[in-house]
């Protein structure tokens, strides 16, 4: 009775602190993120090899992001600013493939892994050789029991 | 002009050449015919392999060291200014020295797998010798034509360029490549044991046991060179991360991930009896991997920091990919088939359940990572448009997986094998839900409002916690004495438990770090001063270095905090010796609570322009990193179980019930 006593308050416990620690988070409003860096990160620096325009050094980097800064204080909105660099670049300045159009591949090809190998595993679970499920005879277990218990003096023999 | 060296090198590849060859029709011929082939042949072939790389390596050191410039290796990667260090890293900082060093690493395996063939009764040995003697004839044969590093040049030039400047500036260069090496190449032993079986029509677990040791050791250095390779590149490349998402980082981290997967599946294999096929792709599909990997890197097919010039050897390296897919996957249909165990797990909720979720989610985050970095090269064939896939793509893929596989880890090492009733996971895990929770409150309540950040150090405190439970639960009495012998005679797990924390305390940095990390760029004339992060930073004066093999000019950047001058940083910009462009560094100030890096983004004598980092707790990134890597080492360091002291392997037939298994083969891995 106690066990169960002490079982069900860590269950509370632990359900409170959780309880507690999203109250915290959808509480306290993250509030201003960093729009522009956001929208940095997206963007393929020309110049280098294969970082943002938010991550590299390079001059030609630092005039987009100039660029990206003039743009939202204009009040342009993020895909205003996106198809900007888009139509001077191409397609390549995106480092975030949009989910449309020649990149719609890239977005259903891992969620049609995920689906099959969610597939493959709970048939693995159902295919499972299906016969009468071998039951030990008592005497079975009883030499079960008398190896097991020789192992373990063995091992403690050996270690002691 | 001084030939003895080239042609030394040459003729020691053909001899590598031969031996290579030699060793695949030996190998194969003893592994159909026991009888024919006597082990002094395949120690001789071995031997002529062995020796042909270690002398090729030794020729290229000498041709570099003697500054001969009518080898033409020498006369594309070295200057007489270089320093004595990277002279010697520089064997291996371009596409032919690097494949000798390959070379080399392969024929030392070879010679490990040798010693474990006592004699040629041993089928299942002398066909993976036969295996290895392939794989071993291509990287020859591929050095003695279109990647030979000897051709002789009949007019030398009196100097060269040098090494890549990014390969001579770091200590790293002599420990970042040969670390990986030893990690994608050692996948090549456990691939042989596989296709040798698969030859045999052998399933059961031996070639899992026999190949245990070198696939813990390719795994633990591949995690070591991964490590190593993102501290190199935070230290050096100058964005201030450590991890770019590029073609030739995630070609590393995509093999690594299969190879996760096989080890932690095999061991559901040597337990349960369960996953043979599935084992036999993962091994078939690791090794593919590194040479994709190996091709990625050297065909010029991808724009990267780290891809080695464009080459005449990328064709050849494809075909090999295709030569290796098609044979090992045919192999494997023909025969894999009837080799399929035919254990089920009982119940999703147990260990092997678990570690079913583990292998689903290290396989999807591989494949992930692999249509990501392939999808631009397809696509632009294809289409003939280019495109770019960048870290955000990857971050959304790779943040909800790595979750995935963090929860699992809470769970499975705690988890019995077979059934797991939901009272032995209650009993096993509320305490550390209990501390998960309490660790997550505390978070949120000191102020912490980032979700990730919190989910990350809940799970980290729980796995932990989990650990350290186990360790008391299973701990004999006294603990004192207890304790150390479980972690001591339980190496395969502990080894894996050690790994896990460091992978823990990875992502706990990584989340961390990114979340609040402070950024950002100041333009300052000499003499200026701007606030970045708490500290007062003041441009001072820039100075001129002159050194044998380069020209730097630096920055002094003086970082104070309160008045107290902390830290005085000085970025610069490298001009190598007969080289044009110039090369930044960054510099980086490590410590334990806090990183400050800066990197120069424009620079005049009378004006920089300065990217400004401030990670927190960055350093423990490289110590999470070295966990790992202490993990693998750890589950090495156990007792040596099958392979040099078992006699000829058992004649045991195709799809051998596992239950029949040896005691010994249930017990060896966790």
């Amino acid at each position: 009775m106690r066990s169960r006593l002490v079982g069900i308050g860590t269950l509370v416990a632990v359900l409170g602190l959780l309880a507690v620690a999203v109250t915290g988070l959808v509480v306290r409003d993250s509030g201003g993120e960093d729009r522009a860096y956001r929208l940095e990160q997206k963007l393929r620096c020309p110049v280098c090899k294969s970082v943002s325009i938010a991550e590299s050094p390079a001059q030609t980097a630092q005039d987009m992001r100039a660029v990206v800064a003039r743009q939202i204080a204009a009040g342009r909105t993020d895909q205003e600013i996106i198809d900007y660099f888009r139509s001077r670049y191409g397609d390549w300045v995106l480092l975030d493939p949009p989910a449309s159009g020649t990149t719609l591949t890239l977005w259903w090809l891992p969620a049609g892994a995920l689906v099959l190998g969610c597939v493959l595993l709970v048939r693995m679970r159902q295919r499972r050789v299906d016969g009468p499920r071998e039951e030990l005879t008592a005497d079975q277990r009883e030499r079960v029991d008398r190896a097991l218990a020789a192992a373990r003096a063995r091992v403690e023999e050996e270690s002691a | 002009m001084n030939l003895v060296a080239p042609a030394a090198g040459w003729a020691a590849l053909v001899l590598g050449l031969a031996g290579s060859l030699g060793l695949a029709l030996f190998g194969f011929r003893a592994q159909r015919n026991p009888g024919s082939v006597s082990r002094a042949r395949l120690r001789f072939a071995v031997l002529c392999a062995l020796g042909g790389a270690v002398a090729a390596m030794a020729a290229l050191q000498v041709a570099l060291l003697t500054d001969n410039f009518s080898v033409s290796y020498v006369a594309e990667t070295h200057a007489r200014a270089t320093p004595l260090l990277f002279t010697i890293t520089s064997a291996w900082s371009a596409l032919g020295g690097s494949l000798v060093l390959w070379s080399l690493v392969l024929t030392g395996f070879t010679a490990t797998v040798l010693r474990q063939v006592r004699d040629t009764d041993d089928r299942l040995g002398t066909g993976a010798l036969g295996v290895l003697g392939l794989v071993n004839a291509f990287f020859f044969g591929l050095l003695a034509s279109s990647a030979n590093p000897f051709r002789i040049l009949s007019d030398p030039p009196a100097d060269g360029p040098g090494p890549n400047p990014i390969l001579a500036d770091n200590i790293m260069v002599a420990f970042h490549p040969p670390m990986l090496y030893m990690g994608f190449v050692g996948f090549t032993v456990p691939f042989a044991f596989a296709m040798s079986a698969l030859l045999l029509r052998r399933g059961g677990v031996d070639w899992l046991r026999r190949t245990r040791r070198a696939n813990l050791v390719a795994w633990t250095f591949l995690t070591g060179g991964l490590v190593l390779g993102a501290w190199w590149s935070y230290e050096v490349l100058g964005w201030g991360g450590f991890w770019a998402w590029d073609p030739v980082e995630n070609a590393a981290l995509i093999p690594w991930l299969v190879a996760t997967a096989f080890i932690h599946s095999s061991a559901v294999q040597l337990k349960r009896g369960m996953l043979q096929a599935w084992n036999f792709v993962l091994v078939i599909a690791t090794f593919a991997l590194t040479i994709l990997g190996t091709f990625l890197t050297r065909s010029g097919v991808v724009s990267s920091v780290h891809a080695f010039s464009q080459s005449g050897v990328g064709p050849a390296l494809l075909v090999f990919l295709l030569v290796v897919l098609a044979g090992g996957f045919t192999l494997f249909a023909l025969r894999g088939e009837r080799m399929a165990s035919v254990n089920r797990p009982e119940s999703l909720v147990s260990r092997e359940g678990v570690l079913l979720l583990n292998n689903l989610l290290l396989t999807l985050f591989a494949f992930v990572v692999l249509t990501g970095t392939l999808y631009p090269i397809f696509a632009e064939a294809m289409t003939g448009r280019q495109l770019s896939v960048g870290r955000p793509f990857f971050d959304r893929m790779a943040v909800p997986l790595s979750f995935a596989l963090l929860l699992a880890m809470g769970v499975g090492p705690f988890t019995p094998y077979r059934h797991a009733s939901p009272a032995v996971l209650w009993q096993r895990l509320r305490v550390a839900l209990l501390l998960a929770g309490a660790a997550a409150a505390a978070v949120v309540l000191a102020g912490v409002d980032s979700p990730g950040v919190v989910a990350v150090v809940a799970i980290a405190v729980g796995i932990l916690t989990g650990s350290v439970r186990q360790l008391l639960a299973t701990a004999p009495k006294p603990r004192r004495r207890g304790i150390p012998r479980v972690l001591l005679g339980q190496r395969a797990y502990w080894g894996g438990q050690l790994a896990h924390l460091g992978l823990v305390l990875v992502a706990v940095v990584i989340a961390v770090s990114s979340a609040f990390a402070t950024r950002a760029t100041v333009t300052l004339d000499r003499g200026d001063s701007a606030r970045f992060a708490g500290y007062q930073i003041t441009f001072d004066r820039t100075e001129r270095h002159r050194q044998p093999d380069r020209e730097s000019r630096d920055a002094h950047i003086v970082f104070r905090e309160g008045g107290r001058v902390v830290w005085t940083a000085t970025p610069r910009l490298n001009r190598f010796t007969n080289q044009t462009q110039q090369v930044g560094q960054p510099a980086v100030k490590e410590g334990v609570t806090r990183d400050l890096y800066v990197a120069l983004a424009q620079y005049d004598t009378s004006k920089v322009s300065l990217n400004l980092y401030r990670y927190p707790f960055m350093s423990w990134l490289w110590v999470g990193g070295l966990l790992m890597a202490a993990g693998g080492l750890w589950a090495l360091s156990g007792r040596r179980r099958g392979g040099a002291d078992r006699p000829a392997d058992d004649q045991a037939p195709a799809g051998e019930s596992p239950r029949r298994q040896t005691p010994e083969a249930v017990t060896a891995d966790a």
